[in-house]
């Protein structure tokens, strides 16, 4: 993991002594609401429903087991021992009071972490694949161009004030896109030219949102030295021709589409011209420092399936569920990645209460030297685990509540906060997915649908990612209650494909059975071996929605 | 005199942000960069000219800054940041010398970055206290990037 040193240390230190300025001056009134409004959205302090939400960056994912007890410290001290690791890597403390907030900035200095431009119209926290350095088909670990970006954006004095927030995500492997690159404003696939370069595809104008978009191409290939004169070239377009008079046309994506994608590379190509090959060409050097924060572990030479974990495999259904489902292929012999879910029946989707950090802080220091990742689809993995103790590991992992064995199923829905929490939402999301669990209750049906994401989200923001479910659920105001717009065939990966909307939304209650509705029409189409997405694909939208809007005599 | 910000002091305000295109000028005045454009072989000797967010700096191109005393630049809104792009670029792009003033909506919170995208002089709004505005006239200690005083980046510095 990256460590800081002295000036790391020294600029979140001086950010917290400016944010407890800041935050004083407003309680003096010193500052007014609409002046410390964006000063508190670059640390990612919201106002809302009930309390202020505080959310803490975990840059691209990465969390030591010190980190996270002090996270499960800080939520139980200053808010009500839970936290919500949401979509984009961050955690989010739901009750803490505004006054106490340079506090718990302070704490998280002491471990290296940050609010940092966590939320407000700059520069976001950098995501990546969770599985970073561990599998084996990636071109090369992501995780050092991922801190590299998070250098360069930190406190960018040129790119504070943008049209409106800017998301970037890294991809560094072929065989899947787990970090929902294509809508981000700034996608980033890390490959190799011909000549064994190291460099990357850059994806612009993807996003969520009012006006969702699958992003495009604008350039197959920068060589790595230039990435941040590159980035720097797009953001300086964007900064000075995105709309500002509309906050729902302000998005990257809006600009890369009233222009078109030849006219938008002409001006990053004409502003990159004059910075490339200028100081922020990064020098090998520094690729060397970063990459020297990432090394593997004190891996042990073993072997693959040891003999326990086979026979574990064969006499326990439950085990073997969890391990096929949970955990996933490492790329050094006898070891194996494995995710704690955070989608256990009873609680909300990526939350995680104060106990159940420590626990897995714990997990992580007996299992997987001490390190996790947070994940897109909101759970927690330990990157690490020798293979013949799995099912050691399983065994503490269902006693905390981490063993769900529904990784990538119908219900490890992604889910926003929805109305119960935040201001924004126009419908509450929770008792949707908790209505989704209570009904998909039947392991084995659920294994027999497979592979489906389902997503909430409780308003158009899109936080919960309904765009880009295979099944999305989007909570609407209807004369002042709230209804559920479903929509279909949407995908995050690099089959990226924005979902078509079904028709008419629904009243709470009907949710969990227009799910079934539509389960069946897959169930009763797909031809064997065939995911949702792609049964979808290839029968269209008109049977689903048949079935959905049928009456039932 | 009105007063504001010049390199770290607080100062006598020596020249007019002309703001109304109509207006006559003169040599204390800071007109309208497109109405200095379309003037220019009429209007004299002027203190320097304004940039509007939405200018752009393109419109500059072939223009002698090191002519103008100083150049503004329009914050229509606090949260509107094209001037931060605008001055870095009159400093890297056009390397203009002369002292580049912000203008309009800015606020004292901003200093840090506007500073270090090459501003060097501030008019604020009427009702901001310059004393306490002053507190807040430094960038962190310490930068990431390179910037209009260092162009080199961190990685450069360690």
């Amino acid at each position: 993991m990256y460590q800081y040193d002295a000036i790391d240390q020294q600029l979140v230190e001086e950010r917290v002594a400016q944010f407890r300025d800041q935050t004083r001056r407003y309680l003096n009134k010193e500052l007014s609401e609409q002046e410390f409004l964006p000063l508190r959205l670059q640390n990612g302090l919201y106002v809302q429903r009930y309390a202020p939400m505080l959310r803490i960056a975990i840059p691209y994912g990465m969390l030591s087991s010190v980190q996270l007890r002090k996270l499960a410290d800080i939520s139980r001290r200053y808010d009500r021992a839970y936290g919500h690791f949401s979509t984009r890597q961050n955690l989010q403390l739901n009750w803490p009071k505004l006054e106490d907030v340079p506090d718990i900035l302070a704490e998280l200095t002491e471990v290296e972490m940050h609010a940092v431009q966590t939320s407000g119209n700059c520069i976001r926290n950098t995501t990546t694949d969770q599985y970073a350095g561990v599998i084996s088909d990636e071109v090369v670990d992501p995780r050092p161009y991922c801190e590299l970006i998070r250098q360069w954006s930190t406190f960018h004095p040129e790119f504070a004030f943008l049209p409106r927030k800017f998301k970037i995500a890294v991809n560094a492997t072929e065989s899947a896109d787990r970090a929902a690159t294509q809508v981000h404003d700034i996608g980033l696939h890390i490959k190799k030219n011909d000549a064994g370069e190291i460099g990357f595809k850059v994806i612009v104008g993807g996003g969520l949102g009012r006006t969702p978009m699958v992003g495009v191409t604008i350039s197959e290939f920068v060589p790595r030295e230039d990435l941040l004169t590159y980035l720097d070239a797009i953001i300086r377009v964007y900064n000075q021709q995105g709309r500002r008079d509309n906050k729902y046309k302000a998005r990257i994506k809006i600009l890369v589409k009233a222009l078109g994608i030849e006219e938008f590379r002409r001006r990053v190509d004409a502003e990159w011209a004059h910075l490339r090959g200028k100081e922020s060409t990064v020098p090998m050097s520094e690729f060397e420092r970063l990459a020297s924060f990432f090394t593997a572990p004190a891996y042990q030479t073993l072997s693959d399936q040891p003999t326990e974990l086979s026979s574990k495999l064969a006499e326990s259904a439950g085990f073997a569920r969890w391990y096929e489902r949970n955990t996933f292929e490492h790329k050094q012999a006898g070891y194996r990645i494995v995710t704690l879910t955070l989608k256990k029946a009873g609680q909300a989707p990526g939350d995680a209460t104060a106990d159940q950090m420590e626990k897995a802080a714990d997990l992580a220091d007996r299992f997987s030297f001490g390190e996790l990742r947070v994940s897109h689809e909101q759970n927690l993995v330990l990157a690490d685990v020798r293979q013949d103790q799995l099912i050691e590991l399983w065994d503490a992992a269902k006693e905390a509540g981490f063993a769900t064995p529904t990784l990538g199923l119908l219900t490890d829905m992604i889910c926003c906060p929805g109305g119960d929490f935040c201001a924004l939402a126009n419908a509450k999301s929770i008792p949707i997915a908790a209505q989704i669990q209570d009904t998909f209750n039947d392991l084995d049906y659920l294994y027999d649908l497979g592979n489906i994401d389902l997503n909430i989200s409780g308003c158009m923001n899109a936080c919960g990612h309904h765009h880009v479910g295979n099944i999305g659920i989007l909570g609407v105001d209807k004369k002042g209650e709230e209804f559920y717009q479903v929509s279909i065939g949407g995908a995050s990966g690099h089959d990226a494909s924005i979902g078509k909307i079904l028709g008419p939304s629904f009243a709470q209650e009907e949710i969990s059975s227009v799910i079934q509705k539509l389960m069946q029409v897959y169930v009763d189409n797909r031809s064997e071996e065939e995911r949702f997405i792609d049964t979808f694909r290839r029968i269209g939208i008109a049977a689903f929605k048949e079935a959905a809007y049928a009456k039932t005599n | 005199m009105p007063k504001l910000i010049k390199d770290g002091a607080i100062i006598d305000n020596q020249y007019e942000w002309l703001q109304d295109i109509d207006s006559t000028t003169n040599e204390k005045s800071i007109v309208a960069a497109q109405k200095w454009l379309s003037e220019k072989d009429t209007i004299g000797k002027v203190a320097g000219i304004w940039l509007d967010a939405g200018d752009g700096t393109d419109i500059l191109e072939g223009i002698d800054l090191n002519q103008f005393n100083v150049i503004g630049i329009n914050f229509p809104a606090f949260a509107d940041g094209r001037g931060f792009s605008y001055a870095r670029l009159l400093r890297e792009r056009f390397d203009y010398q002369g002292e580049v003033r912000a203008l309009g909506g800015f606020i004292p919170d901003q200093l840090g970055y506007l500073l270090r995208v090459g501003f060097n002089s501030f008019q604020f709004a009427e009702d901001v206290d310059l004393e306490k505005a002053l507190l807040l006239h430094k960038p962190f200690s310490v930068a990431y990037q390179g910037d209009v005083a260092d162009p080199r980046p961190i990685f450069l510095r360690r």
